[in-house]
């Protein structure tokens, strides 16, 4: 009961306006993959390269020296999130990268949007 | 992270998840409508209609960093823990009066604290996911459970007996100098610098086979620990069965016929693990005299009458045999004692046997078929090839776990094998193409299907088997692989438990997956320790096996009647085809002298 009595204002549609033609394509895009279930099969695609190619294990041992150095129980996840992203992001292989983008090319070929 | 878990090393809640926990009755109640498992990765979201694009409440965006829901009011929001960006979640968490920080990540179901900025864990809500996710890929979830029951708290009061170091006090001691003296020749200076039980097994015509394998089993801890304490005794053992075969018909006359020579009833009396323990007692005697094993070979022999003759035999195939046949002979004598395969049946398969999980999980509606299998050693792939395989070897070196020698591998060469390498192909998820698609009981169709092996239950000794004889079927030959692979003198088995492999499949959970024991000490039974190592040199049809074997940290190599010291470089660079690890628990180092007192 308490919880409907906090629930905030529900936002009404007409309140949050396209804020940019580019984003809100990419905001289809987004909604189409998730619709068709595209995006969880991405995802797994996505999970299974990084795993193969090394990167996951990288990663892993970049937290933990990061752990290591704050100190086992200094560190919180945004830490961690935070200082990982730019390196995850910058050595994902480009042959991953190339292949995900065909695949969600094709997607939007054969969705036909 | 989740090694933490793994070690049940569980994380205290945060201020603000207990005081969450202590205010709301059912907290995760309305959680649980909302659970859905997504079909390939089988992963688990939080979605209020199954077709809902969530999105942030204060931006709008459905895709930014990471959107989580709050527990008391249901209002999603974005969060990006980079720190100029404003998290509208925790924005909310500081807008309401209080109460509202803990969230739940809606693509992950993992819980969130907004003011700790930290993940949070709590056991009702993970297991409540895990059985969510275990239900969507089971049949209809009212097949066999794969995974237990929950049962939040009391796990904790499964005990096991701890265990206790022991060491005898003055009167103890006073008892064991009296009732028993060293043994025969501790005293003798024959050979000071052998150790115990280290004696050369002659060749009896193309026998190094199993000479190679003898030498190994002579010296594996739990193998030898058991016969050296008299827990199979041959005398005792040929009396009880002939005794059986007394209550029979005629015992006294068939007994005579055996001596005489005639073959047809002798099979009923073959027993390897007497044959063994005659070799215990020889090999453990101080004589250093080579010894001929050839009452072993002939009782094998009998056993596996196919691989009867002088011709080269396969140390591996032999391996198997001659454990087969100990393990044969004790289910003869107590067929009603059913165990099989629970590795308690004999001595063989308490010290070889685990059971190894197979999971196949189709691509399409993600039902999941789980297998067990006992195995008594894991055969292990040879990676295909070389070239390229510099991307194989930037994923392989960076396993922190099995540290000395793997350090090597990453500094030195990449492109060489390990044997860590092939347990991770072992254990990774393989995706079984078109051309060989499985049933799937759900779908009832033929699908693409993810198949993933783990490891169950670990042995006490895991034997891992190179294949290094390969066959194709194309070109109808065989051929001998004779490439390096490199072995880690302790070895970390934890990756590739069940419990691991699912573990990662799940995401982050305080929750015993399969082969978790609460409080069993996960970290010690994981951890192996190189003992012997059978090489092969030659060629396929034609070659010789030596074995190298490791006593109190320093390693002598059995070339049949030879044995001698060498360095570990040596080992490290010799071709192996078979590695016995032992559990590190009961692996003797230094103290394996003071055996003699």
């Amino acid at each position: 009961m308490r919880a409907s009595v906090n629930r905030p204002p529900t936002p009404t549609p007409e309140s949050e306006e396209p804020q940019d033609p580019e984003l809100t394509l990419r905001e289809i895009i987004n909604i189409k993959l998730i619709e068709s279930g595209e995006k969880e099969r991405l995802k797994e695609l996505l999970r299974e390269r990084l795993i193969e190619c090394g990167w996951r294990d990288e990663m892993k041992s970049l937290c933990r020296a990061f752990a290591k150095k704050k100190g086992r129980n200094n560190v919180t996840v945004d830490d961690l999130v935070q200082v990982i992203t730019p390196k995850g992001r910058a050595s994902v292989p480009d042959s991953v990268k190339a292949e995900l983008l065909q695949r969600i090319r094709s997607f939007l070929a054969s969705a036909a949007i | 992270m989740s090694s933490k878990i793994n070690t049940q090393i569980v994380p205290h809640p945060c201020p603000h998840l207990a005081e969450f926990r202590r205010t709301s009755s059912k907290p995760f109640r309305a959680l649980h409508a909302c659970l859905r498992i997504k079909p390939p990765g089988g992963r688990a979201a939080l979605r209020r209609d199954p077709d809902e694009v969530p999105s942030c409440a204060a931006c709008g965006l459905s895709a930014p960093s990471r959107l989580y829901s709050c527990m008391t009011c249901a209002a999603v929001s974005c969060h990006s823990p980079a720190a100029g960006s404003s998290s509208h979640a925790a924005a909310h968490a500081a807008s309401m009066p209080h109460g509202h920080q803990i969230a739940v990540d809606v693509d992950r179901a993992e819980l969130f604290c907004c003011a700790c900025r930290d993940q949070v864990y709590d056991r009702d809500f993970d297991a409540a996911v895990v059985i969510a996710q275990t239900a969507a890929s089971t049949l209809g979830g009212a097949g066999s459970p794969a995974i237990p029951p929950p049962q939040p708290e009391n796990l904790r009061k499964r005990r096991r007996v701890d265990y206790r170091p022991w060491a005898p006090d003055l009167r103890e001691r006073a008892t064991i100098a009296t009732c028993s003296g060293p043994i025969a020749g501790a005293g003798d200076n024959s050979s000071p610098e052998l150790p115990w039980g280290l004696r050369g097994l002659n060749n009896l015509g193309n026998t190094c086979f199993m000479n190679s394998v003898l030498q190994a089993l002579l010296h594996t801890p739990p193998l030898r620990n058991y016969f050296l304490s008299d827990r199979h005794n041959r005398y005792f053992c040929q009396r009880k069965s002939n005794a059986g075969d007394g209550v029979g018909s005629n015992g006294p006359k068939r007994r005579g016929g055996n001596s005489g020579g005639s073959n047809g009833s002798n099979n009923a009396r073959v027993c390897l693990a007497c044959d063994m323990d005659a070799m215990f007692s020889a090999a453990f005697s101080g004589d250093r005299v080579p010894y001929s094993p050839a009452k072993f070979l002939y009782s094998w022999w009998q056993h596996a009458a196919n691989l009867a003759s002088y011709e080269q035999q396969d140390a591996h195939e032999f391996f198997i045999s001659m454990l087969d046949g100990i393990h044969e002979k004790v289910e003869k004598d107590r067929r009603k004692l059913d165990s099989e395969g629970s590795g308690d049946c004999c001595i063989a398969h308490r010290v070889f046997s685990g059971i190894l999980r197979s999971d196949v999980m189709c691509m399409a509606c993600g039902f999941t078929s789980t297998t067990y299998d006992p195995c008594i050693d894991i055969s292990l792939d040879l990676e295909p090839n070389q070239v390229g395989s510099t991307k194989k070897a930037a994923a392989t070196s960076n396993h922190s776990c099995n540290g000395e020698s793997d350090l090597m591998s990453s500094s030195q060469n990449c492109g060489t094998s390990t044997l860590v390498g092939c347990l991770e192909r072992f254990t990774r998820a393989e995706r079984l193409g078109s051309d060989q698609k499985f049933f799937c009981q759900q779908c009832q169709v033929r699908q693409e299907t993810l198949k993933q092996m783990s490891i169950r239950k670990l042995p006490l000794v895991s034997c891992f088997h190179i294949k290094r004889f390969e066959h194709s079927s194309t070109r109808k030959m065989s051929r001998k692989v004779d490439r390096y692979l490199q072995f880690p003198f302790s070895l970390d088995m934890a990756p590739y438990l069940s419990s691991s492999i699912l573990r990662s499949r799940f995401g982050n959970r305080i929750f015993p997956f399969d082969g978790d024991e609460p409080d069993a000490p996960n970290d010690l039974s994981s951890e192996f320790e190189l003992f012997a190592v059978v090489t092969h040199s030659g060629k396929l049809d034609a070659g010789h096996y030596v074995t190298y074997l490791r006593l109190s940290n320093q390693w002598y190599k059995c070339d049949d009647a030879w044995i001698t010291r060498v360095d570990e470089n040596i080992v490290r660079a010799a071709q192996g085809y078979m590695m016995f690890y032992v559990q590190k628990m009961l692996y003797y180092k230094a103290t394996d002298k003071q055996v003699a007192l």
